[in-house]
This record gives C-alpha cells, sequence and structure tokens, in this order.
C-alpha cells in the first residue's frame, strides 16, 4: 500500500518539478519548491514505512522548519531587498519592482 | 486489526490523491494565485490524510508521536508560506489572469494589458466570442459616455 | 525494486534541474532551483540510508547556501549576461572530466558489497566493539560521538564559529533606500 503513496509523490514530485522549471516566474518556483520541500518529508516518511524502518522522521521535522525558513528568506529578500538589518518595508517602491522576471527590463 | 488496515489504506490513498490533484492544478492553472490555491489546499489535505493513514499504520508508538508533530507543523507553515508567496507576488506586482478559457500559462501574456490579451485569446465557442466583444463594446461605449 | 525506481525518478528529476539551472537566466530563478536541488538530493541520500549526510546536505544546500546566495545576489544584480561567445571549450572539459569520471566508476565494486577492503579494515571491528563499548545501538553515531569524540567536537566548533560569523556579516545597518537598487531600472 505505501507504494502505491510512493508513486503518488513520486507523480507529484515529477509534475512539481516541472512547475519550476517552467514557471514564468520567481513566484512560482518559489511555490513549486515550497511543494517540493513538502513533498521530500513526505517521501522520507513514506520511504521509511515502506523499509519498515520508520524512525528517522526527525529528519522530516528539520525538513519542514528549513522549508518555511527558506521561504520566507527568500520572500522576505524581496520584500525588503535585504536578508539582515531592518529596511523599511515599502510596497509601493517602484524601484523594487519587476526584480522577479514578470516584467521586461 | 484488519479494521485498522481498511482505514489506514482508505486514508493513505485518499492522501495520495489529493497530492497528485494538488500537483496537477499547479500545473494546470493560469497563474501564480489560482496555483497557489489549487496547490495549498490540497497539500495540505494530502499530507493530513497521508500522515493520518501513517499514524493509524504506527499506533501508539513514538512513531505516531513524531507523525502528529509533523503534521501540525506542517498544518501550519504551509498555509502560511502559500500565502506569503502570494502577498509577495502581489506586492511584486504580478497580475491576475482575469479572462479567457485558453490563456496559455506559460507565454508571457501576464504583461500585456487586457484589451490586447483579449484579441490573442482564442475563444472556443463563437458565443463566448460574441459575449467578450459585447462586453468590449460595451466598455467602449461607457467610456465614451463618460468623455 | 522500489528503491531503483525511486532512484531513478530523483536523478532524473535532478538532471532535469541542473539543465534548467544552467538555462535559466534570472538568478532569483536560479537560487530557487538550486535549493531544490539539494533538497532532491538529501531525499537521494535518505533513500540510501544516509541520514546524518541528507540531514547536512538540507540544512547547508537547502537552508544555508540560499541564505548565501541572497546575500551575494544583494551585491550583484538579479540578471544574468548573454556570453559574449559560445563557450566550447568549457564544454568540452566537463564533457571530457565527465567521461573519465563514469570511466572510473566502472572499476568501483557494486555498492554495498561486504568483501571488499574498504569494508573490511576497521568496519567489522567497529560493528563487534561499539554496542558493549558505549552501548550506544546506531554505529555510526557511537564512531562520531565516542570513538572520534574530539574530532567531532572540534567540528562543531568551526561549524558554530562559522554560524557566528555568518550572522554577523548578515547584519547590516539601515542604508537610504535609494541606494538599494542602482542600476535596476
Amino acid at each position: 500500500m505505501f507504494i502505491l503513496a510512493m508513486i503518488a509523490v513520486l507523480v507529484a514530485l515529477s509534475l512539481a518539478v516541472f512547475r519550476a522549471l517552467a514557471g514564468p516566474n520567481v513566484f512560482d518556483r518559489l511555490l513549486a519548491a515550497n511543494f517540493i520541500g513538502t513533498l521530500a518529508i513526505m517521501l522520507l516518511a513514506v520511504l521509511g514505512f515502506l523499509n519498515g524502518r520508520p524512525e528517522f522522521l526527525d529528519v522530516g521535522l528539520v525538513y519542514a522548519f528549513l522549508n518555511i525558513t527558506g521561504t520566507y528568506a527568500v520572500l522576505k529578500f524581496f520584500r525588503y531587498g535585504a536578508l539582515g538589518g531592518e529596511a523599511p518595508p515599502n510596497e509601493e517602491d517602484e524601484n523594487r519592482k519587476g526584480f522577479s522576471g514578470v516584467h521586461k527590463t | 486489526m484488519i479494521i485498522a488496515d481498511v482505514i489506514s489504506w482508505v486514508m493513505i490513498i485518499v492522501g495520495s490523491f489529493f497530492l497528485v490533484v494538488g500537483a496537477i492544478g499547479l500545473i494546470r492553472m493560469p497563474d501564480i494565485f489560482t496555483r497557489m490555491h489549487a496547490l495549498s489546499v490540497s497539500e495540505t489535505m494530502g499530507v493530513g490524510f497521508l500522515l493520518g493513514g501513517m499514524m493509524v499504520q504506527a499506533g501508539f508508538t513514538l512513531v505516531a508521536f513524531k507523525l502528529i508533530c509533523l503534521f501540525v507543523l506542517l498544518f501550519f507553515t504551509s498555509p502560511i508560506a502559500s500565502h506569503a508567496i502570494s502577498r509577495a507576488a502581489m506586492a511584486d506586482g504580478v497580475e491576475p489572469v482575469l479572462d479567457g478559457p485558453e490563456i496559455d500559462a506559460r507565454s508571457d501574456k501576464h504583461d500585456m494589458p487586457l484589451e490586447d490579451r483579449r484579441k490573442t485569446t482564442t475563444a472556443i465557442d463563437a458565443d463566448e466570442a460574441e459575449l467578450s466583444a459585447s462586453v468590449l463594446v460595451e466598455d467602449e461605449e461607457i467610456e465614451k459616455g463618460e468623455k | 525494486m522500489s528503491e531503483a525506481l525511486i532512484n531513478t525518478v530523483l536523478l532524473s528529476l535532478l538532471a532535469c534541474i541542473t539543465i534548467g539551472i544552467v538555462r535559466t537566466r534570472n538568478l532569483f530563478g536560479v537560487v530557487v532551483l538550486s535549493g531544490i536541488y539539494s533538497l532532491l538530493i538529501a531525499s537521494v541520500m535518505m533513500v540510501l540510508d544516509a541520514v546524518d549526510v541528507a540531514m547536512t546536505e538540507a540544512s547547508v544546500g537547502a537552508g544555508m547556501s540560499t541564505v548565501l546566495l541572497l546575500g551575494t545576489l544583494y551585491l550583484t544584480k538579479g540578471h544574468e549576461m548573454k556570453a559574449f561567445k559560445p563557450p566550447l571549450l568549457p564544454l568540452f572539459v566537463a564533457i571530457g572530466v565527465g567521461a573519465m569520471l563514469v570511466y572510473g566508476t566502472i572499476d568501483l565494486p557494486p555498492f554495498g558489497a561486504a568483501d571488499q577492503p574498504v569494508n573490511q579494515h576497521v568496519g567489522p571491528d567497529y560493528l563487534a566493539r561499539s554496542k558493549p563499548e558505549t552501548g550506544i545501538p546506531n554505529v555510526v553515531t557511537s564512531v562520531l560521538a565516542s570513538y572520534r569524540g574530539f574530532d567531532t567536537l572540534g567540528e562543531t566548533t568551526v561549524v558554530f564559529t562559522a554560524g557566528i560569523g555568518i550572522l554577523m556579516l548578515l547584519r547590516r545597518r539601515r542604508k537610504k533606500d535609494d541606494t538599494l537598487r542602482e542600476g535596476e531600472k
């Protein structure tokens, strides 16, 4: 039964990788990357049950934290233009827009 | 024991189904916001069902506790991440695709203004073409009236 | 059987992502794709039962180097320039090195073969002594934390110092707003 779940995870992984490669802008890639992070956790969990040794789920917890941290790092970079420090939030700044490849430069 | 097995199998099948559906939505939807919508909802469903099925398989062990931790973490973080991504896309100036059944998701038509997009859009049947044309005419009439 | 299937799918996806990284011109996209690459190769490590390597790869590849690459992007433009000429010489060098590596793998023993010299040296000794001497069920953990304890302590110190250094590098003063995006228009 777990082989079916594994196949589903692998199919979803392939589709998400396709979107990450084809995605017209960065946010599509980022969405796909977030989904791939979740799928990696599911792959790990299903693999543990498939091999009969489901003890390595701690790695999945680490992946989950890393996933949200990485997504937030990229998004923070987009919004504020920097990772550290406290640059002021400025959504209407036109210079910031078009950074994601949506608009032609 | 048979009942628990059946429950976990059903949950795993449902979870796998939702994961694949979410991935198909990620491929098929026309813009980032609908993709986010299709993905995050079914992702949370799929992950929840899969982890639930595994929990039933694991029984009352440390593994089940880890699975519960994973479930809680993913249940809260993945919708938040999806929301943050779409919000950042909005702030960055990505425009949602608003009309037409035949908009190619992988083209650069996001840049075009609405009228150009309508011209390049091939409507499926004549009714819809007529409809969108009439909407365009109405828009123009309204603009003239305002002037 | 299933392991071969998983490995095949993951490795072909890795190849696809590598081609995508080479072809993508938007550097943010490249950063995101390299994060995906790290996650996938960490999954491959999980399939190969190397849990510690998988954990390290995920935290260094998907976590740390994403942050470092973003910090680098802050200093540069977000778009890659077109090459002035087609990079033929690097292509040939890469193909030659790849062919040599593949040729080198032909002589390797099969994966996990127990009668090879690499598995005959100290491995059986550790396997026999680790449980009664240390009481740790995982042999890798017992080797890392007990037999090579000082080595691990040194590594941890180095990694901790590196983390502190990166934190200090990433903390900046607040800058004027218009200096942020010069040259982006």
